[in-house]
């Protein structure tokens, strides 16, 4: 599905990203671990099309196109969807109205009439269930005045609603209480099927319990350091990052 | 030649009578006012003035269809070209007809000059009592040959206990420029709502110079609604004086301005009495090379106990070369008040933008989304339906965005 080649991205003269490599199938879930700063709220924000950064090298495939060459709302269309790690605040639209909004311009760009209001409130309802979300939430201003976990739970409540190709994850469990999180993993576990495919950035092996990854990765210094199956992310529980990092700091001096 | 000279020519052919002589010769004394006078800082009429327009009223038609383009359909319609009445609704307890006795207001230049030169004024009496369900909409038409200067002259005048809604729309039909001289003045009765909506979304080659003046009674409730989406030029002085207790004030205002438009908004509470509140609330967008101006002063007099006022000026500026002028003047002179206000400038959020393409929002989608949420606290003080819809449809357009932001 996403085929990511020797990608090199940077801001101005600092290079955060050296050369990661990274291939996901449809029906596979990936995890990425990392230490804080390693770069994966960056390869998450390039696979979106933030346009702040400059990638100097590499490729992105999605479906056998140029992702790099699409802004990012055409990513968006193709399939792709972030969970962002800090989602945004939008005073003044509701969460009923954006999400209309999103969904109503992607049918656009489909050639597609926009989805009849009932049916739209229909499937929100159905979703917002998914999810055990509250009613009144529809009507409040986008994340605004959210806690940090309602903020999380309504990136998910969004890729609900959009039915994406590729999700990515980033630090959704973060904030998240423990039932949250159930409810939360068991949302996405219930929206995956042999077509999609899920990146879930994390630090804890505890969301991983929830969602099975069918490969863990290890990025550290914008380079995936080391690979592995669902096993890895219970060494580095139990081990931590330190020889990993050794490692990898004696391959790439 | 230039206005001025203009005004001269046609004072000389015209017999104006004695008193409108007197106050075109006060005015012709001291000329339009220029930037030198703080109530025009910022507010060039300089080049308008420097052009010549014809003074008197040329006799046009217009069509059927040319109302129709502008009309929201209401049931009473009011509807005036160049000026004069030509059409007008039969409704129970409220008359409307004409005057030509025209005071004038302290030294105020364009006052008089629209008081010398006005032809007729007219007046909407609405009796004790009178609440309207539907909106009383009032059309300023002209359809010129040449470029004209044109006054019009209104006197609103609304009984106790009454609930009236009005929708004003000045509309230049014509390719030439129209320069319009706009004043209105409402009483309102003890215990009376009005909610007054303009909609000034003229033609490119328009000029406007509009004044409201409110004077409200005890227990009364005046709304007032600012839309400027169109217009070369636009200077709306808006007052409230308030000379009974327990009486609110409520401005709203948004104004969107794209290429070289200008707009001005003035406004004034002469908080007289206690127990009374104001409220203010004006958002600016700004593109192109467009310009805004904001003066909003509130003066809270030495018996004005108890006072509420809160106002409002929050601009976006949405291309560089577009500039924003706002001041806030408060003169309290009252101990019990509280009185606040505040003024933003800012641009889109970045990240808001990333994040609503990252949705599949296109770029000038997003843009208009978020500029549509700005506007929209004042959007949504506006009551009636139909220009609450109107006022997003001129966003969208204003925005070039095919965009309906209802739910
Ligand atoms: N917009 C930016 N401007 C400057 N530096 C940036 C920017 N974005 C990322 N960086 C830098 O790039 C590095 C990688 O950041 P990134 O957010 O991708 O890390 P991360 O792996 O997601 O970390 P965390 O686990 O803390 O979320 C960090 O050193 C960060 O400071
Ligand atoms: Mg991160």
């Amino acid at each position: 599905m996403i085929k990511i080649t020797n990608l090199k991205a940077g801001i101005g003269e600092t290079l955060i990203l050296n050369g990661v490599n990274l291939e996901v199938k449809a029906g596979e879930v990936h995890a990425i671990m990392g230490p804080n700063g390693s770069g994966k709220s960056t390869l998450a924000s390039i696979i979106a099309g933030k346009e702040d950064y400059e990638v100097t090298e590499g490729e992105i495939g999605f479906e056998g196109e140029d992702l790099l060459e699409l802004p990012p709302e055409e990513r968006a269309n193709k399939g792709v969807f972030l969970s962002f790690q800090y989602p945004v605040e939008i005073p003044g639209i509701s969460v009923s109205n954006f999400i209309k909004t999103s969904i109503n311009e992607r049918r656009k760009a489909k050639g597609l009439e926009p989805m009849p209001t009932p049916k739209l409130l229909k499937m929100m309802r159905e979703k917002m269930e998914l999810l055990s979300i509250k009613d009144g939430y529809l009507s409040r201003n986008m994340n605004e005045g959210f806690s940090g976990g309602e903020k999380k739970r309504n990136e998910i409540f969004q890729m609900a609603m959009l039915e994406p190709k590729l999700s990515i994850l980033d630090e959704t469990d973060s904030g998240l209480d423990i039932d949250a999180l159930r409810i939360v993993a068991n949302g996405v576990n219930k929206l995956k099927t042999n077509d999609n495919a899920t990146i879930v950035i994390t630090h804890y092996q505890r969301l991983l319990d929830y969602i099975v990854p069918d490969f863990v990765h290890v990025l550290y210094n914008g380079r995936i350091v080391k690979s592995g199956g669902a096993i890895l992310a219970h060494e580095l529980e139990e081990k931590g990052y330190d020889y990993i990092i050794k490692e990898a700091d004696k391959k790439w001096a | 030649m230039g206005l001025i000279d203009d005004i001269k020519s046609f004072s000389e052919k015209e017999k104006l009578g004695a008193k409108k002589n007197e106050l075109l010769q006060s005015f012709l004394a001291k000329g339009f006012p220029t930037i030198k006078e703080e109530e025009w800082k910022y507010t060039s009429l300089k080049n308008i003035v420097a052009e010549s327009f014809s003074v008197e009223e040329n006799g046009t038609e217009i069509s059927k269809g040319d109302i129709e383009k502008y009309i929201l359909g209401f049931k009473y319609k009011i509807i005036f070209l160049e000026g004069v009445l030509i059409s007008k609704p039969n409704i129970k307890g409220v008359d409307i007809s004409d005057f030509s006795n025209f005071e004038t207001k302290n030294d105020d230049a364009i006052f008089g000059l629209n008081s010398a030169l006005a032809k007729k004024g007219f007046t909407i009496k609405v009796e004790n009592n009178i609440i309207l369900e539907a909106p009383i909409e009032i059309l300023f038409f002209s359809n010129t040959k040449n470029n004209t200067f044109v006054q019009h002259r209104n006197k609103i005048i609304i009984g106790d206990n009454a609930n009236i809604k009005f929708v004003e729309r000045i509309q230049n039909l014509s390719s030439t420029k129209c320069f319009t001289n706009h004043l209105t003045q409402i009483h309102i009765g003890k215990n009376t709502n009005i909610e007054y909506n303009k909609i000034q979304d003229n033609s490119a080659n328009s000029i406007l110079i509009d004044n409201i003046n409110i004077y409200q009674l005890q227990d009364s409730n005046a709304i007032v609604n600012t839309l400027i989406f169109g217009g070369a030029f636009t200077r709306n002085t808006l007052s409230f004086e308030q000379n009974g207790s327990n009486c609110d004030s409520n401005m709203n205002g948004i104004s969107i301005l794209d290429d070289n438009q200008f707009a001005d908004n003035h406004t004034f509470v002469d908080h007289k009495q206690p127990h009374c509140r104001s409220n203010e609330m004006y958002k600016g967008i700004y593109l192109g090379k467009s310009k805004g101006v904001f003066n909003g002063k509130i003066m809270v007099r030495p018996d004005a106990q108890k006072i509420d006022a809160f106002q409002s000026n929050n601009n976006l500026l949405l291309s560089e070369s577009a500039t924003i002028d706002s001041k806030p003047q408060l003169e309290i002179y009252a101990d019990d008040v509280k009185c606040s206000h505040g003024c933003t400038i800012g641009q889109l959020d970045d990240e808001a933008i990333f994040y609503m393409r990252s949705r599949g929002i296109g770029a000038e989608e997003a843009r208009a989304v978020l500029t549509y949420a700005f506007a929209s606290e004042a959007v949504n003080n506006i009551s009636i339906p139909e220009v609450k819809k109107l006022a997003q449809k001129l966003i969208a357009k204003k925005l070039n965005v095919d965009l309906d932001f209802n739910l």
